[in-house]
């Protein structure tokens, strides 16, 4: 005998087994909810974007917006200061990069992104002197967490941005500007020449309409005569311009340097740390120099990376494993390139790789070998399992 | 083509038990799954200095070494306990209404019932009897139905067959009259997702003992360090896993599995699926309608999509005492009126219940040296969050937290000034990172009507095998154990051929 054999003993059995019989007749038809997920999905998340340039505009001597509309369909929200993970193929190599949309969230029609050339850079060249109106790119949807969170972060902002960072700043003034929010914002904007500062007029026009926008632009490479402000955004400047410190967020986006320089400078002014953030950066410029660097590795150093199950292929200890392997037509998930979103998760199977502070491994993943090759530099002969 | 014994969609906890298990017994596995992490609900994600637990509050079933519980002996049996590190909860939970009542209960059956009745002196000669029903009930079940007595009847288990299937509220209406002690007994209904009057007796008399008996644990490095080694262990049995790489398609001839077609469009060969993915998605979105039978999806009909959760992780600058946080589970509510709160689950007003876990109070190394983090949690169906306009869904959303954050500020006042990053997951959330309609995470509802007494889950498709939340019920303990038994099904299957 088994529980089935006396199953209706059990007190109530048999009214929920006509409650069931009922139900089964007049209950809800499932058979409409086909593909349901899959739309609800493409309305918040989609995978994939499918992207076409509607129109080039130029900013500054070095930098170009180009203004992206959707190939069919809708373009998902995003909330001001994400990013897009854009994907281009160039002669013959598929990589990836990230670009924050400088355009207004509440702007739904378009994401604009704006690309600053970046010396010899290898996308942003490509973005700046070969894309035109027309051409269609693959990305990500909105990702990242570089943005505004009405919770926590008051209504005192202080933006600090330097070169190509001023696009998340872009977005978030513009949707300030657009809706008329109850938040005030002050931005240092920090830039090599006059030349150089992006959207300077918009800013100045918008700080002029709304009271609650003001903006110090700092020059750091000024020609001779020049009037404005010169140097670096330090303690001195924002204690002078802010006056008090306390209640107020600090966002951040530039180069590397100018996040620890920034960050040291608002410590010593009192900001407790959970009042800065700031966004990623992607790979230092020169992994040598970053702290924790084998010294016995020089700069052309190769090794070789296996692949269980698949091929061998031979990389430098100084690039990043993702792009190493990109450059030979291997092709793994991306998003932040920057050590952590963790999409690019890959398990070290042997060897060892350089992981510079700031990569965001999970303690686990730590544990059972995984590594995000995005920010990952091999420095012995490495076999991974792509998975 | 690739050919594999069989391929197991989804690496939930029931995809991950259930792929081991078949790796372990030596058979070719392919492990398929959409995310890029292995888990499902069990798992967590980095911001800043802090790795937010997604999941898992309280792990049941798992007993100490000495006195092992079920969920135990299942993790020793699937060769992961020297991978992984528990950490036993001292206390089942604290109750705290704010301004209003506040206690908090051991989890130990005397301790208990001398709490209680401390706070609830005219329950006084009430209190000891309900434990004693709760745990006579317990062990009738755990002897006539999880040891299968061959002799069970309702003789000889007279409480297991009085009680199993009557509403979990009116035993309490029975034994009870003051409607606090009757909330503060019966607060794990909401992990249940079912309010009093619609659970069952039985789900919840066993979930309390479970809980007080094998005690309430964690584990060092989150329900993540646990799909990791299911994982791991896995891989070193040979099995291979695609990761970023759902299941499009599942092929089938003259009702047999023959196949599944993977997103990236390869098509591999097999006579055995194992879907940890929802019965409804497979059977809707993974294969062709006239493949499955009418009868099937007209089987799901009595049921309804169960609920997701809101929840706001939050990783704080300071320890936890300086927050006033001196339990690890902190239910908060504001109401008695458990059928109210369940309402609220539909709609986007303001929660009665919540709960509010602060991992670093039993394991000090949750979080980095001088920083703790919590998750805020309350159950919430996908519904009202389907109709949200996508432009307007970030506001919704700042909205609601809004209003939770004004509950946690209640119990904790001045944690805000604390939080160094916060994340909100939404049912849009859940629903996008496990591919689950309305985002659930407990699967369909688990109404009485739903409990395992009442389902055929033997799937018509022949090979075609289901494990997870929607397969029987949610919760660690139960999908992680439901995945061994569905694989053993199917060992048991392919050795007949
Ligand atoms: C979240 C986020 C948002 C961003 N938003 C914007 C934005 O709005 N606008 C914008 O212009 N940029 C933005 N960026 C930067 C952008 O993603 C690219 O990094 C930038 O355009 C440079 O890419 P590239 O391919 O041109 O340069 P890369 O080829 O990647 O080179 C970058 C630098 O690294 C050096 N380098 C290249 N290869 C090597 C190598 N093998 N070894 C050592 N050094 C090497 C180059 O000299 C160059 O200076 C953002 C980045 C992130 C992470
Ligand atoms: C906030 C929260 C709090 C919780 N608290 C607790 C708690 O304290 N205690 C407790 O016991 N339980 C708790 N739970 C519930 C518990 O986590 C879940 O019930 C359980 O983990 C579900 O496991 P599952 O096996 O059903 O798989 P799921 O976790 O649902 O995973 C399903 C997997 O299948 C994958 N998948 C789906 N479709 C496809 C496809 N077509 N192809 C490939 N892969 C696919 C998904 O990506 C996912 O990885 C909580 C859950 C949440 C979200
Ligand atoms: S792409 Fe985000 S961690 Fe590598």
């Amino acid at each position: 005998m088994s529980l089935k054999d006396v199953i209706h003993d059990i007190e109530g059995y048999q009214d929920i087994k006509s409650e069931i019989a009922v139900l089964k007749k007049y209950g809800f038809d499932y058979s409409a909810q086909r593909g349901r997920l899959d739309s609800i999905l493409d309305m918040l998340h989609p995978k994939k974007l499918r992207l076409c340039v509607s129109e080039i505009i130029d900013e500054t001597k070095s930098a170009k917006t180009l203004r992206l509309v959707p190939v069919q369909g809708y373009l998902p929200p995003f909330q001001a200061g994400q990013y897009i993970s854009l994907v281009v193929e160039i002669g013959g190599v598929v990589t990836s990069r990230d670009y924050s949309m400088s355009s207004s969230p509440s702007q739904i029609g378009y994401y604009d992104v704006t690309v600053r050339r970046v010396g010899d850079g290898f996308v942003s060249e490509y973005l700046l002197d070969e894309a035109k109106p027309g051409d269609e790119f693959a990305s990500s949807s909105p990702a990242g967490n570089f943005y505004y969170n009405p919770l926590i972060h008051g209504r005192d902002l202080v933006f600090i941005a330097g070169g190509s960072g001023i696009t998340p700043f872009m977005s978030m003034i513009r949707e300030v500007a657009g809706r008329g929010l109850d938040r005030r914002i002050h931005l240092f904007y920090g830039s090599q020449s006059p030349d150089d500062i992006i959207f300077g007029q918009e800013i100045e026009d918008l700080s002029r309409r709304h009271s609650n926008i003001t903006w110090t632009s700092v020059i750091s490479d000024p020609p001779q005569g020049y009037q404005g402000r010169a140097g670096f955004i330090s303690a001195d400047l924002m204690k002078e311009v802010l006056g008090d410190l306390s209640d107020r967020m600090f966002f951040l986006c530039g180069p590397e340097a100018m996040y620890t320089f920034c960050r040291k400078e608002l410590a010593g002014l009192g900001v407790p740390g959970r009042r800065m953030r700031n966004e990623m950066y992607g790979p230092p410029k020169n992994i040598t120099a970053c702290q924790g660097w084998p010294e016995y590795i020089d700069a052309d150093a190769t090794v070789s990376v296996s692949m269980k199950g698949g091929k061998t292929i031979t990389v430098r200890s100084t690039e990043p494993l993702m792009n190493s392997l990109e450059r030979n037509g291997i092709v793994i998930p991306s998003l932040c390139r920057s050590g952590e979103c963790s999409l690019c998760r890959t398990k070290l199977l042997k060897g060892k790789v350089f992981q510079p502070e700031g990569v965001k491994l999970r303690k686990s993943d730590r544990q059972f070998g995984y590594i995000h090759p995005c920010m990952a530099y091999p420095i012995s002969d490495i076999e991974i399992l792509l998975q | 083509m690739p050919e594999y014994d069989a391929v197991v969609i989804g690496a939930g906890n029931g995809g991950l038990t259930g792929a081991l298990t078949l790796a372990r017994a030596g058979r070719k596995v392919l492990l398929l799954e959409r995310h890029n992490v292995p888990g499902g609900c069990a798992t967590s994600f980095v911001r800043g200095r802090f790795e937010f637990e997604v999941a898992l509050h309280q792990l049941s079933g798992m007993g100490s070494a000495e006195r092992p519980g079920p969920l135990r002996a299942v993790l020793n049996d699937l060769g992961v306990m020297d991978k992984l590190e528990f950490v036993e909860m001292e206390n089942l939970y604290r109750v705290v209404w704010p301004d209003t009542f506040d206690i908090t209960l051991r989890a130990e059956r005397n301790a208990i019932v001398e709490t209680l009745q401390d706070r609830f002196p005219k329950e006084k000669e009430n209190i000891p009897r309900f434990f004693d029903l709760v745990y006579g009930f317990s062990m009738e079940m755990v002897q006539g139905l999880f040891f299968k007595d061959p002799e069970i009847s309702k003789e000889k288990y007279p409480l297991f067959f009085k009680y199993a299937l009557t509403p979990t509220r009116k035993v309490l209406d029975e034994y009870f009259s003051d409607p606090l002690l009757k909330a503060v007994l019966s607060i794990y209904w909401s992990y249940a997702g079912v309010p009093p009057t619609w659970l069952s007796f039985g789900d919840f008399a066993i979930m309390l003992f479970a809980y007080i008996e094998f005690k309430p644990y964690h584990l060092k490095g989150g329900s993540q360090a646990l799909s990791n080694a299911l994982l791991d262990e896995f891989i070193n049995n040979g099995g291979e896993v695609r990761f970023n790489c759902g299941a499009k398609k599942i092929a089938t001839k003259g009702g047999r599995v023959t196949g599944v077609v993977t997103e990236q469009g390869d098509t591999v060969q097999t006579r055995y699926v194992l879907s940890n993915a929802s019965m409804l998605q497979t059977y809707l979105d993974l294969m062709d309608p006239d493949q499955v039978p009418r009868e099937t999806l007209e089987g799901f009909r009595s049921t309804s999509i169960g609920p997701s959760a809101f929840s706001i992780y939050m990783g704080f600058d300071c320890e936890p005492e300086e927050l006033g946080i001196q339990e690890t589970t902190n239910f908060i509510t504001t109401t008695t009126d458990m059928d109210k709160a369940f309402a609220r689950w539909k709609t986007m007003e303001q929660q009665g219940v919540a709960l509010f876990t602060c991992y670093d109070v039993s394991d000090p190394d949750f979080s980095p040296p001088g920083t703790c983090q919590a998750a805020f949690v309350s159950l919430q169906y996908g519904d009202p969050w389907s109709l949200v306009p996508p432009h307007q869904y970030y506001d919704a959303k700042y909205r609601y937290a809004e209003g939770m954050m004004e509950l946690a500020e209640k119990a904790f006042p001045g944690v805000r000034g604390h939080i160094e990053e916060m994340e909100i997951a939404t049912p849009m959330t859940h629903l996008r990172y496990l591919g689950h309609l309305g985002g659930a995470i407990y699967g369909h509802d688990q109404y009485t009507k739903d409990t395992p007494y009442f389902m055929a889950n033997r799937s018509p498709v022949q090979g075609l095998y289901f494990a997870g939340a929607w397969a029987m019920q949610g919760g660690f303990q139960p999908t992680l154990t439901s995945g061994r038994s569905a694989a053993k099904g199917i060992l048991k299957s392919m050795a007949k051929k």
